[in-house]
């Protein structure tokens, strides 16, 4: 509180202007909030607040894009990170239409943003002035709470607001439109910067109900044959440890979602893979065999469901979830229990009884051992020219000892490096999930790099996804920060060509790139980079990769038509799964 | 079946909140019979009433869990129509021109315990409480005159429970009374 005083009286100190403008409000209040980094793209509507930053340089940190949707991704992949709001800045218009993919991603994959957006001055708005659009109206459907301030004197409480609703509860992006007036004028206020703690109509269950912990707690000591789906919400809630005190205390086998990847050391004995539609053989059949199925912070998406009328219905199920509209949505839930994923889980470990499930465990082993047979052996080991996706991911998953955050694109380079990378180490995976949007990679692994810049972070980008955002490689070179890229290219729009194949009569239409030459390309943005198409050179190249202090970019020329297995069908029951 | 479930919701009183709400409706494909938007009792309280109708219960349950997740919402409720008192407005204006039929207003007071709220030089304004279905029998009724202009509210209604809005209301707030 004494530091906050500090600065609210620095920032009203006599001599400068006795009130602040609404744009050094919004830079006080960012910094009263704790913010250190602003991923960015100035331009006219914004300006105002621009001219602010000039003077809060030194206590926050603005990174530059080439591309507001670089910026949000950023802020993604910032926020994925650190558990807390990524914060972009953009001007009106073009400049904020440009953040709404990022926006839409981060609702669907419950990440939390603040996007503080600029807009026309307040006499203008309704009259299609230059640069308006109604981004209220846009971004409606896309953000967990929007708001257009037109007045200076509402700024500090409105930011203090967006991130409270930006990082509690089930987190998700928030957009605040601020036009031109409100940034110029004065406040007739003093600046007074309160966190908010509280807001009426708002209000996220984090300690669930002891009722339902115990009805949950009967239904999983009553188990013969329980399975646990540990999702995003274990990462959200920083409930690693819950989670693995839990299993080992139950010994009940856990998968993990594509987002809940890294809650589980790979390597536990009871980790039993990812479900889904690229997921593990034995983690999608058997989640038709057990009898109570335990969700944890997750959504039943249909990537892990397939067809909702086979899906479980021997099971009873527990659903933990901080989102009540997620409970009875896809799948009914037998015992529910709302709340935050940490606060169920430590309320549930003294309820739930020590238990062997071994032999059930032995099953999805069998499970695994033909996958291993059928599939795993062919993508590792195989004898033919070209490198395979999955030896290149496998290989650096070994060299970063599985401690490195993968950041990945969307697509069959995604499922591949999820397949493949054996996660060791908490909150490593970031990818683009419920929005599979392309082009995520690049801008959220530059994010997630300046969050954690003593990690190795690796964006691992198919060919296609590359080319939606590669002019981040610009804001990379800027910075100077070490950020790893593998280009796995195999001169396809990978996921749709083997769709095309697979359901769509080998009519492959319009999924072959002619690719630019990745390596002079990352050049002239002054990046170094190496192409390697050996596999005689795989495991160098991937040294020269990682031990560089740069940024480097390294493009691994992987057989073209490859297919990703398993496969589960779109709409297909979990049982049917494809091994070729 | 398709049957009618009225939807209560309850907010700050925000801009944009009606658009907020209404998405969730629009995303699922969801007709909205009717709409109302008032004030309550409670100051910065907002009631929105919204009929919809549909075949599933639970989809309406998720609907409503949906709408419950807006931030600046309070409190949602669905009902069926036999846990709710509820009403419209019909208001008709009817041609009384001279040497025409004049217009019963005995039949239309006693009878459809409708009123005349206003009378022109040649015509009236009738105004019918009821439910939309007594509504449209006494547009049948007034349909001898020439019908001008008609027009009906959306639903208004009040659940049958003994319990006041502001129990439902988060506890901290101060939910002074208008």
């Amino acid at each position: 509180m004494g530091q906050t005083q500090t600065q609210t009286e620095a920032a009203n100190q006599p001599g400068q202007k006795k009130f602040l403008s609404g744009a050094q409000a919004i830079m006080q209040s960012l910094v009263e909030q704790g913010v250190d980094t602003i991923f960015g793209y100035p331009g006219g509507a914004i300006m105002p607040t621009y001219d602010a930053l000039y003077d809060y340089q030194d206590r926050l940190k603005h990174i530059l894009v080439r591309h507001e949707q670089g910026a949000g991704h950023a802020a993604q992949g910032y926020a994925r990170m650190l558990n807390k709001a990524g914060v972009c800045m953009v001007t009106s218009g073009p400049g904020a239409t440009n953040l709404i993919t990022p926006i839409a991603d981060a609702m669907l994959d419950s990440t939390p943003l603040v996007c503080i957006v600029g807009q026309v001055k307040g006499n203008l708005l309704g009259t299609d002035a230059f640069q308006e659009c109604d981004l209220i109206g846009i971004s409606m459907p896309v953000t967990k709470w929007n708001y257009q301030v037109v007045d200076a004197n509402e700024i500090p409480e409105i930011m203090a607001k967006a991130f409270y609703i930006a990082e509690t509860g089930r987190p998700g992006p928030v957009l605040i439109d601020i036009t031109r007036t409100a940034q110029t004028d004065l406040m007739t206020v003093p600046f007074e910067y309160k966190p908010c703690k509280s807001i009426i109509s708002y209000k996220p269950r984090v300690e669930p109900k002891a009722e339902h912990v115990e009805a949950a707690a009967k239904l999983i000591n009553g188990a013969k044959r329980p399975y646990i789906l540990a999702g995003h919400g274990i990462i959200i809630a920083g409930a690693e440890k819950e989670l693995n005190d839990f299993v080992d205390k139950t010994g009940i086998p856990v998968a993990t979602t594509l987002l809940g990847m890294s809650s589980m050391d790979a390597d536990h004995p009871l980790y039993v893979g990812w479900p889904g539609m690229h997921g593990n053989y034995g983690a999608n059949v058997l989640t038709n065999s057990c009898d109570v199925l335990i969700a944890i912070g997750m959504r039943f998406d249909d990537r892990i469901t397939g067809d909702l009328a086979t899906y479980a219905k021997q099971a009873k199920v527990v659903h933990i979830e901080i989102d009540p509209s997620e409970v009875d949505k896809n799948v009914k839930a037998d015992a529910p229990v709302v709340g935050d994923a940490k606060a169920a889980l430590k309320a549930l470990l003294p309820l739930v009884n020590k238990a062997d499930h071994s032999v059930w465990r032995a099953e999805f082993k069998k499970y695994d051992d033909e996958e291993y047979e059928k599939i795993t052996l062919k993508d590792l080991f195989h004898e033919g020219d070209k490198i395979k996706m999955g030896e290149a991911v496998n290989l650096l998953s070994e060299k970063t000892k599985g401690e490195a955050v993968v950041v990945t694109d969307v697509g069959q380079h995604q499922m591949i490096t999820n397949r493949y990378y054996r996660f060791k180490k908490r909150n490593s995976i970031v990818t683009s999930g419920g929005a599979g949007t392309m082009g995520f990679a690049l801008p959220a692994a530059f994010g997630a790099k300046v969050a954690v810049p003593e990690r190795e972070v690796v964006a691992v980008i198919g060919d296609g996804g590359f080319q939606m955002t590669l002019q981040e490689l610009g804001t990379i070179a800027q910075s100077g920060l070490p950020v790893k890229i593998i280009i796995l290219n195999n001169n396809f729009l990978g996921m749709v060509r083997q769709w095309q194949q697979l359901f769509f009569d080998n009519r492959y239409s319009f999924v072959e790139l002619q690719n630019p030459d990745f390596i002079t390309i990352a050049k002239g943005f002054g990046i170094a980079g190496h192409t390697v198409s050996d596999r005689a050179e795989l495991s160098d190249s991937l040294d020269t990769l990682l031990s560089s202090d740069k940024p480097y970019l390294l493009e691994i020329v992987c057989e073209k038509e490859e297919n990703v297995f398993p496969m589960v069908p779109a709409g297909g029951c979990v049982t049917s799964v494809r091994l070729e | 079946m398709l049957t009618n479930y009225t939807i209560s919701v309850f907010t700050t009183n925000t801009v944009g909140l009606l658009n907020r709400i209404t998405i969730i409706f629009t995303r699922r494909r969801v007709n909205i019979e009717s709409l109302t938007v008032s004030e309550t009792e409670r100051r910065g309280v907002s009631r929105f009433t919204i009929v919809i109708k549909n075949e599933n219960r639970e989809f309406v349950e998720k609907l409503v869990r949906q709408i419950r997740k807006v931030t600046d919402v309070l409190a949602v409720f669905g009902y069926l129509d036999d846990e709710i008192v509820f009403n419209e407005i019909g208001l008709f204006k009817i041609a009384t021109p001279l040497g025409g039929t004049p217009v019963d207003v005995k039949t239309i007071n006693l009878d459809w315990n409708a009123k005349i709220v206003h009378f022109g030089l040649d015509y009236v304004v009738v105004e019918k409480n009821g439910s939309e279905e007594e509504i449209q029998e006494f547009y049948a009724y007034l349909k001898k005159w020439e019908i001008l202009e008609y027009v009906k509210s959306g639903r208004v209604a009040v659940g049958k429970t003994e319990k006041g809005l502001v129990e439902f209301l988060p506890e901290e707030g101060n939910w002074e009374i208008v």
